[in-house]
């Protein structure tokens, strides 16, 4: 602008990629690295627990309602005598599998509306979002124990059923960031040159949505754990595989004579959903640094 | 005005058509034939009733006047029969919503009012005990199962302290509608309500305090403080009653959330309400109530939608077809 | 001096008086001035501009005026602002604000957002007085109505009723003005006050600010970056730059004769004001370069030099202090003071 230079600022920052920059952000948010620790911590007990600790957890296998520490069963045993902590190890496989794969269900859904109605825009926006605003609206665990019930409770079955009721959200973000970045110069320049919208829908916008996504997707996975543990402790999971949810559940009538029963799974599922929110907000901080002055 | 007031009503009416739609494609896509998911676990149903649904649902005809059949008989109000309690679903939801409203307005209003308290001293001095306590709080409810909460709670204030009933909505035999009757149904009410709200709680606190943030950032605030008025006037004159419109929004959007998490709350509570009656459909695999209790919570989120767009209305006059 | 100066004396001085001012931000853990060595006297019922481009510290000054300065990340770090020769610097909450709108109040930038939404716009200056003078429901109602068609916007009493977003821009910089004054202060501070409104509407809110002026007595103090406003409005011109003040003077001496080359540079910026009429049209003129912002600045040299196209050693080394130039003026600038040698 001018050939004036006015003070440099002392030693201008290198850039750095976009993604590094988050990285940096990520790492100085110290709840959110723990949260990150805590999350990569259950996910390895999930994955190799069940190996090294061989115990059945559908199993009786010592004197029903043992209390922690007085047994070699170290949480103590339930009302039919299974071991809790057998169950706490094998049930996370469940709960992580379900919260996972409903988290992507949830997105692919959300972003596939929120994409063509914000790409698109008129009559196809006026009547996805109409149907947003159905599903926003609708109870949604009762219509996830509607189709669970319905559809009998496979683990596909309950992630699809919290997939189909919780991608409203996404779906709305998606869509106001179409919106914003389709006006975008970058945009016009690539349809400029003949790029379809297909292309310009998946290679050209959507990797500019990413970052808001990310963090919805990590949000998405915590709501659908919580989700899966609701319909397992209502009775609605896949009798052979033990969930903390349904821990929780087979417990409750006995809370009276075994309260860690119940307490030990409700801290599982409680740990693992605050480790992905504090990594969700992290990420959320890391995306926008703007919003850290708040 | 009159315009805006029918396009609402027309989209509420619309909306619960769609669930309608909704309930009869689910019948119809499940596994097996629609009779045998909608007698579940027989109970009461005989082979002629059984005959006459098949009839009343006109099984034999195109699927258009089927579900033309299906609204029609919602319209004259029969949401069908559970098989499993021998009764017309629409009496057994009539006896289960009156509990479920009570449950869900107290939590909701308790969480709104409290949580918009919290958040708005917590945005005036972002760094003091107080708001810490909002963002522990706030990671807190959205990390922990609601009915996990309930669950702890009950452990804690009807078990260690017994100062709570641990079940149910009453102790007493005569439901005489007295003072007595309802104190202890206040006291039955107040760990399950205190569940419910605390989830909310924690969303409404975080919710408040960011939106009072930003108002007292703003101009007309800024206006308020030039004029010389006491700090007392600009905060809970000025400001507050532009920070809790957000509020007033998502207590409206969220109902159908808070009736979900009410589902939970009562089942650990034993609380009679739709949610009780929703967890013992699915024991008994009584499609026809579980269906109807989905339909009449949706009734109850357009209907609380109206109400919070009323009340929008009147805090903000800037009229806003939203 | 012959006669120690009485004290009645001392309280007819100057309405307003600003003595070495200097307002920090803290940003990343550093002050970082934004304000420096700022002195200046308004007298009753006078109306004084300032002028600065944006970022050179004229609104925060005015904001300082009224105990305002956001907080944090800024405070008035050294200095007094006497008020009748009272240091509002000192004074408490309480005190601040029973000046507020009361002795001070301020006219902002931004009309649109500057009224409460969800209140009418009667309320809205009701209040002002309710609080200030302590009137009745109904009495500070007709006050405000009464406010409303002194500030011309027609049929007040229905108005009254308005929300603000049923106003125009004019109409609500109206309204805010008919705040400013229903206290009848002694100091109106305006802070560009039409730069979001049509041009025609500029016109009727300054005319509608000196009628006012008349009517009320009020001293103004009127900022902006609009030196045909400045011409129009004012009877006396400080410059900005930089958080500090380069030029004062008379309005009369600041356009015909600028002293500090950014003045300068200022003035020759409007066609018409500069140069006598001539019948080829003058180039549009341009200050090269950005106003530096305030963490750019070094602690000593004139803030100017880099843009300044008489810039010497000297500029670059020591800030140059104001300097009498004559007439009641005066200038900061090293140029000044080597041509009075």
């Amino acid at each position: 602008m001018s050939e004036v230079t006015i003070g440099q600022p002392a030693a201008a920052p290198q850039p750095v990629s976009p993604s590094r920059q988050a990285w940096r952000m990520f790492r100085q948010n110290h709840a959110a690295v723990v949260g990150l620790l805590v999350l990569l911590a259950i996910l390895l007990i999930s994955a190799i627990g069940p190996l090294v600790y061989t115990v059945p957890p559908g199993e009786m296998v010592w004197m029903p309602l043992t209390p922690p520490g007085r047994s070699a069963y170290l949480l103590g045993t339930d009302y039919l005598g299974r071991d809790l902590l057998a169950g706490l190890i094998n049930g996370g496989r469940v709960t992580i599998a379900i919260g996972f794969s409903a988290a992507l269900i949830t997105l692919f859904i959300g972003v596939a509306v929120g994409a063509l109605a914000g790409f698109f825009g008129g009559w196809v926006d006026t009547v996805l979002m109409r149907i947003t605003e159905f599903f926003q609206v609708l109870p949604n665990l009762l219509f996830a124990m509607v189709v669970v019930m319905l559809f009998s409770p496979t683990l596909l079955n309950i992630s699809i059923a919290i997939g189909v009721v919780s991608w409203t959200s996404a779906a709305r973000l998606t869509r106001a960031e179409f919106m914003r970045l389709r006006e975008m110069d970058f945009v016009r320049a690539e349809r400029s040159i003949g790029a379809g919208n297909a292309r310009l829908i998946w290679k050209v916008i959507l990797p500019n949505a990413g970052p808001p996504l990310i963090v919805v997707a990590a949000l998405s996975t915590g709501t659908a754990i919580l989700f899966e543990a609701g319909l397992s402790f209502l009775g609605l999971s896949d009798p052979n595989a033990m969930s903390w949810g349904r821990m929780i559940g087979d417990n409750r009538p006995y809370i009276l004579d075994s309260s860690w029963g119940v307490t030990f799974p409700g801290i599982a599922i409680f740990l693992t959903v605050l480790a992905i929110s504090l990594i969700g907000d992290g990420l959320n901080d890391a995306f926008n640094p703007k919003l850290r002055q708040r | 005005m009159l315009k805006l007031t029918l396009r609402k009503a027309a989209n509420a009416v619309a909306l619960l058509l769609a669930v309608l739609v909704l309930n009869f494609t689910m019948i119809h896509l499940a596994p097996g034939d629609p009779v045998e998911t909608l007698v579940g676990e027989m109970g009461g149903a005989t082979p002629a009733l059984i005959e006459d649904l098949r009839r009343s649902m006109g099984l034999d005809q195109p699927l258009y006047i089927q579900i033309g059949l299906y609204v029609g008989n919602v319209l004259r109000g029969d949401f069908g029969h559970s098989y499993y309690y021998d009764q017309p679903v629409l009496t057994l939801i009539g006896a289960r919503i009156g509990p479920t409203l009570l449950l869900v307005t107290t939590a909701l209003f308790a969480a709104t009012m409290i949580g918009t308290v919290l958040g708005v001293f917590s945005a005036q001095r972002r760094s003091s005990w107080l708001s810490h306590l909002v963002t522990v709080l706030s990671l807190a409810g959205f990390s922990a199962p609601v009915f996990w909460v309930g669950i702890m709670l009950i452990l804690v204030l009807s078990v260690a302290f017994p100062i709570f009933p641990i079940s149910g909505m009453s102790d007493a035999v005569g439901t005489d509608g007295g003072l007595l009757y309802a104190l202890d149904v206040a006291h039955h009410l107040a760990l399950p309500a205190l569940t419910l709200a605390l989830i909310y709680l924690a969303f409404y606190s975080r919710l408040a305090r960011a939106s009072m943030l930003e108002v007292l950032g703003s101009d007309y605030v800024r206006t308020a403080r030039a004029k010389g008025l006491p700090r007392r006037l600009v905060v809970y004159k000025h400001a507050l009653r532009n920070a809790i419109l957000p509020v007033v929004t998502f207590a409206g959007l969220q109902f159908g959330q808070v009736i979900s998490g009410a589902v939970l709350v009562e089942t650990v509570f034993a609380w009679p309400g739709l949610g009780t009656l929703a967890f013992d459909s699915i024991l008994r695999r009584d499609t026809p109530t579980l269906l109807g209790i989905l339909f009449f919570s949706a009734l109850m989120v357009v209907v609380m939608n109206v109400l919070t767009d009323l009340l929008y209305r009147r805090i903000d006059p800037r009229i806003k077809i939203r | 001096m012959p006669e120690p100066l009485k004290p009645e004396l001392l309280t007819s001085g100057p309405l307003l008086s600003v003595r070495d001012l200097e307002i920090v931000f803290r940003i990343d853990g550093q002050d970082v001035p934004v304000v420096r060595d700022l002195s200046f006297d308004i007298e009753a019922g006078e109306t004084l501009g300032i002028v600065g481009e944006s970022g050179c510290g004229k609104s925060i000054t005015a904001l300082s005026l009224l105990g305002l300065v956001p907080n944090p990340p800024g405070r008035v770090s050294k200095g007094q602002i006497l008020l009748n020769g009272e240091d509002l610097t000192r004074a408490g909450e309480a005190r601040l604000n029973a000046v507020r709108g009361n002795d001070i109040s301020m006219v902002f930038q931004e009309p649109m957002t500057s009224l409460n939404p969800v209140y009418t716009i009667g309320e809205q200056i009701a209040e002002t007085v309710r609080v200030h003078f302590g009137l009745s429901r109904a009495a500070a109602w007709d006050r405000a109505v009464e406010m409303l068609s002194q500030v011309g916007i027609p049929s007040p009493k229905t108005r009254a009723h308005d929300y603000p977003h049923q106003l125009s821009g004019g109409m609500r910089q109206r309204v805010m003005i008919a705040i400013a004054l229903v206290c009848e202060p002694k100091i109106l501070i305006a802070d560009e006050p039409t730069t979001a409104l049509d041009v025609t509407v500029q016109a009727q809110i300054f005319d509608l600010f000196q009628d006012l002026q008349e009517r009320f007595g009020a001293a103004i103090i009127l900022i902006t970056h609009d030196i045909g406003v400045v011409a129009q409005m004012t009877d006396r011109v400080m410059v900005m730059y930089a958080g500090r003040k380069i030029e004062e003077g008379s309005v009369a001496s600041f356009i015909r004769d600028p002293r500090h080359p950014y003045t300068r540079g200022l003035i020759s910026c409007i066609p018409h004001l500069s140069l006598p009429p001539s019948d080829v049209p003058a180039p549009l003129f341009e200050i090269p370069g950005v106003v530096p912002s305030a963490r750019e600045l070094g602690a000593s040299g004139c803030a100017f030099a880099p843009r300044c196209s008489h810039a010497s050693g000297r500029c670059a080394a020591e800030t140059p202090t104001l300097f009498p130039v004559g007439d009641g003026r005066s200038a900061a600038c090293w140029l000044e003071v080597e041509a009075a040698r």
